[in-house]
């Protein structure tokens, strides 16, 4: 799980290098991490179900074994989270 | 199942089973209370709430638990309508009508109730409490009510998605008006 909030002071973390594995160039920067990188492991694999079923909250109710309302309830939990991202 | 899990399912089955499910077995139990219920002389005429009668009319016990649960759920409808609009009527219906579930214990309860007559209490209402069935009534209604009340509490979290002093405001506002609004039409459309 890519580390995405300082540990010592919690604050956001950004890109500073990233390296090529086959020659070995690495590009150096300050970066923002992209938004979905932001969301926490199961979110992140939340969006990829829900991309997955084609966006059916039905399929992925049944999936995870969990009531309709309970997964449009996580849906919007990341939506807002999302938001707030984009907003700051 | 993990007891964590089990009592996780028996305060808040919803996020497990809503809409047309919930529904469904909601309707099962319901009935099943409501026939138990008028074998027992009680009525389960209001949101969270009972009552005993010397001879209870099977047609007017259903009516009752009919129009408290659909009045609970268009209320609470209603007042969901008014802090979001990502909820679907078929899931505080079917959470309302399986949160009633726990009602099943004090119908079985009432069966075994034997309640002093009328003009005995009114005569000297403390006679209730030299009843042992009653006293036993009462003791089992209070955990019931409470649990009745956590259920829904937990039904129109889901289902309407909705959370913290809005969650708690409309939670209370809707027991409230339903409460005072089913009794109202009982009155209306039941009145011998």
């Amino acid at each position: 799980m890519l580390p995405t909030y300082c540990p010592g002071c919690h604050a956001q973390l950004k890109v500073k290098c990233l390296k090529c594995e086959s020659c070995q160039t690495e590009v150096s920067g300050n970066y923002e991490l992209p938004t979905l990188a932001l969301l926490s492991d199961n979110e992140q694999q939340f969006v990829l179900r829900f991309v997955k079923s084609s966006g059916s909250l039905k399929q992925m109710s049944s999936e995870l074994k969990l009531s309709y309302p309970t997964v449009r309830n996580m849906l919007n939990d990341i939506i807002s989270k999302i938001e707030g991202y984009e907003t700051k | 199942m993990k007891r964590n899990e089990f009592l996780d399912l028996l305060i808040n089955p919803f996020t497990r089973i809503a809409g047309w499910q919930a529904l469904m077995s909601g309707i099962t139990v319901f009935a099943l209370t409501i026939y138990i219920g008028f074998n027992g002389n009680a009525y389960f005429d209001g949101i969270i709430d009972m009552h005993f009668v010397e001879n209870a009319v099977l047609k007017y016990s259903a009516l009752s638990g009919i129009i408290s649960l659909i009045t609970l759920a268009v209320v609470m409808s209603i007042a969901c309508t008014l802090v979001t609009k990502n909820f679907r009527f078929i899931d505080i219906l079917g959470t309302m009508t399986l949160a009633k579930a726990p009602f099943l214990i004090l119908a079985v309860v009432s069966l075994f109730v034997k309640m002093p007559a009328l003009e005995q209490i009114l005569q000297n209402p403390l006679i209730l409490f030299t009843s042992v069935s009653f006293i036993v009534m009462l003791v089992t209604s209070i955990p019931v009510i409470i649990w009745t009340i956590i259920l829904m509490y937990n039904g129109l979290k889901v289902s309407a998605g909705i959370k913290g002093i809005q969650l708690n405001v409309v939670f209370v506002t809707t027991l409230i008006v339903a409460e005072a609004i089913s009794k109202t039409f009982i009155f209306i459309l039941l009145k011998p």
